[in-house]
């Protein structure tokens, strides 16, 4: 059991050594999909 | 640090699952309502019985919009609060105080509203007047959650003077700050409805001041979307990582969004004004800017929510840039239906900024476009995720599980509700950058180009609010389940622990007159120039009108 454990602190990534990539990018893909709905929306004011 | 968790007395269960009841029997009827109202809408349904239009739109929007959600929301927040910090026999008496006046405040102004004493929508804006009895029967609601309010405070001292020097319960920190919001944002309305509409509405004052009304409307109405919001943010920061078997991701972060929440929630009503003449536009100005602050927390709440499902996948080996997105438990209904309320939330933001940006307001005010926004933001991101709280609470209050079946039946509720919710929204959208307009009941406008274009939206919007209904009677058959039929069992209260690595939390974060002091010191700063510009330079007061609306 004390041996399992071991492996599996071995084995279990400290939280700071996750790569946090993909949230890096989804958030960045939110703030392109705020920024095109904006500047949709400002075209649309401006056409009228 | 592992905290304590408390276990629930029969008498307290009892409080929590009472609050349940008078949101599921909401649901129900305020939902009905809003199928009528899209019928009606659509031009192919005329209302039976010569309903008002305006009747059962003022249903629909205050018993959704107030009684529903604030009902959720203050049991769901005793719930957290008994689970986290623990509630005392004289704390769960006044709890029940603020239960029933609560109700008492409800049904009274819910009659007048069906009796057509009230046709002033959930707004209700001066000069339209209702009679005496609605505005009394909101004063009652609203008095009852500030008991709710200070029994939470109370709850939350008791706790830290028992456990000196120990940083308070995430949960228990968040109801909080979401009762402290409520407290100061309803002290506008609530003087609001004391010193102007009821002494107007019983004759005691010939005229009202109506754009005071609207501008101490708007100071609670802002911070009331964000009152709706908040506990679902409680359930994403700290419940949702215990449902997908991660961790909280940050219990710092959380606490610092929920602050800026506070701080920004309130002194910005005037973006809902914006077409306001009386408010000087430099005010307009600045209460937009403090808006866009808004963004910061949610953004900063995006981070958080990938941060922990990515956190979790790679823990458990996933790789690729998304492939932690395959771990997360799709076919667990505690997390979907919360998942999707996620998922809402970015149109619904996204439009909300453009609601909030001056120009683009005149694009969109008074328009069916907003309509469909808050459908996205209260009615998807916030409902679901309450259904979501709902599917592992209930059974936990009423000692009963959440069955296979059960969790089955609420995943296709989910998608019935995804589907319903984006024909009609989408639909609304569209139809408000055609000009089409809201709150109206059907009419043709005597034919015109422009009119034209709106009708085969009002028909997809019908078709949405059906689907929608459907979705409403099996919420309400899968809470009578999970109440009284599911079988007996132990459901678990979900609440995420931290790492064991993780960074302390300053303290700082929990010195409350430090954030209450600036929230205080922003509103004053954003509403003492204009408001006393108000008082002094508004034209004469109002007369009520009650025609053609109204009583």
């Amino acid at each position: 059991m004390a041996n399992k454990n071991k492996k599996q602190n071995q084995t279990t990534p400290k939280e700071s050594e996750i790569s946090l990539k993909g949230t890096f990018i989804s958030v960045m893909l939110l703030g392109v999909f705020i920024l095109a709905l904006w500047f949709g929306s400002y075209a649309l004011f401006l056409s009228r | 640090m592992m905290l304590k968790n408390y276990n629930f007395t029969k008498k307290e269960s009892r409080l929590y699952m009472s609050f349940m009841y008078v949101t599921f029997a909401s649901l129900l009827i305020g939902g009905l309502m809003g199928l009528l109202q899209t019928l009606a809408r659509s031009g192919e349904f005329q209302l039976p019985f010569g309903i008002n239009y305006y009747t059962i739109l003022t249903v629909h929007g205050v018993i959704l919009g107030l009684v529903l959600t604030t009902f959720f929301i203050v049991g769901f927040q005793f719930a957290l609060m008994g689970k986290t910090v623990g509630i005392s026999d004289k704390q769960l008496k006044w709890a029940w105080i603020a239960f029933w006046t609560m109700l008492v405040g409800t049904i009274m102004a819910a009659v007048t509203i069906l009796v057509g004493q009230a046709n002033v929508l959930y707004t209700f804006y001066a000069p339209l007047r209702a009679h005496p009895a609605f505005y009394f029967g909101l004063a009652l609601v609203i008095v009852g959650s500030w008991i709710a309010v200070f029994t939470n405070f109370r709850q939350l001292y008791v706790w830290k003077k028992a456990n000196p020097g120990q940083k308070s319960p995430l949960l228990a920190f968040m109801v909080t700050i979401n009762m402290a919001m409520w407290f100061i944002a309803s002290l506008g309305v609530a003087t609001s409805v004391l010193v102007q509409f009821i002494p107007w509405s019983l004759g005691y004052a010939a005229t009202i001041n109506v754009l005071l009304s609207r501008t101490l409307f708007w100071y609670f109405g802002h911070p009331l979307v964000y009152f709706w919001l908040l506990p679902a943010y409680m359930a994403w920061y700290a419940i949702i990582p215990k449902i997908i078997g991660g961790k909280l991701f940050s219990d710092s972060l959380a606490r610092l969004a929920f602050i800026l929440l506070l701080l920004f929630s309130i002194p910005v009503g005037f973006h809902h004004q914006l077409t306001e003449p009386g408010i000087d536009p430099t005010w307009k100005f600045i209460q937009v800017v403090l808006t866009f602050m808004v963004i910061i927390p949610s953004l900063m709440t995006a981070f958080s929510i990938f941060g922990t499902f990515e956190v979790r996948g790679r823990k458990l080996g996933y790789k690729g840039l998304f492939g932690w997105l395959r771990n997360l438990p799709w076919n667990d209904v505690r997390f979907l239906a919360p998942f999707i309320g996620m998922v809402a939330f970015i149109p619904g933001g996204a439009g909300g900024i453009v609601n909030a940006s001056h120009q683009m307001n005149a694009l969109i005010h008074n328009t069916i476009w907003v309509t469909g926004h808050f459908h996205l933001t209260v009615a998807t991101t916030v409902i679901l995720t309450y259904f979501g709280m709902a599917y592992w609470l209930v059974p936990h209050l009423t000692g009963r599980r959440l069955t296979p079946k059960l969790n089955k039946l609420g995943i296709i509720q989910t998608i019935i509700w995804t589907v319903g919710m984006a024909i009609m929204s989408t639909a609304m959208h569209i139809q408000g950058l055609l000009g089409g307009p809201r709150r109206s009941a059907f009419s043709n406008y005597m034919g015109g180009e422009q009119v034209e274009t709106w009708i085969s939206y009002q028909i997809a919007q019908a078709v949405g609010g059906t689907i929608l209904f459907i979705g409403i009677i099996l919420m309400i058959y899968i809470f009578i389940q999970l109440a009284f039929f599911a079988p007996k069992g132990v459901q678990e209260f979900p609440i995420a622990e931290e790492e064991v690595d993780a960074e302390p939390t300053p303290l700082i974060l929990e010195n409350w007159y430090l954030w209450i002091g600036i929230t205080i010191a922003l509103i004053l700063f954003a509403y003492t120039i204009p408001v006393i510009d108000i008082i002094k330079h508004s034209p004469p007061g109002s007369i009520p009108f009650d025609w053609p609306i109204g009583r």
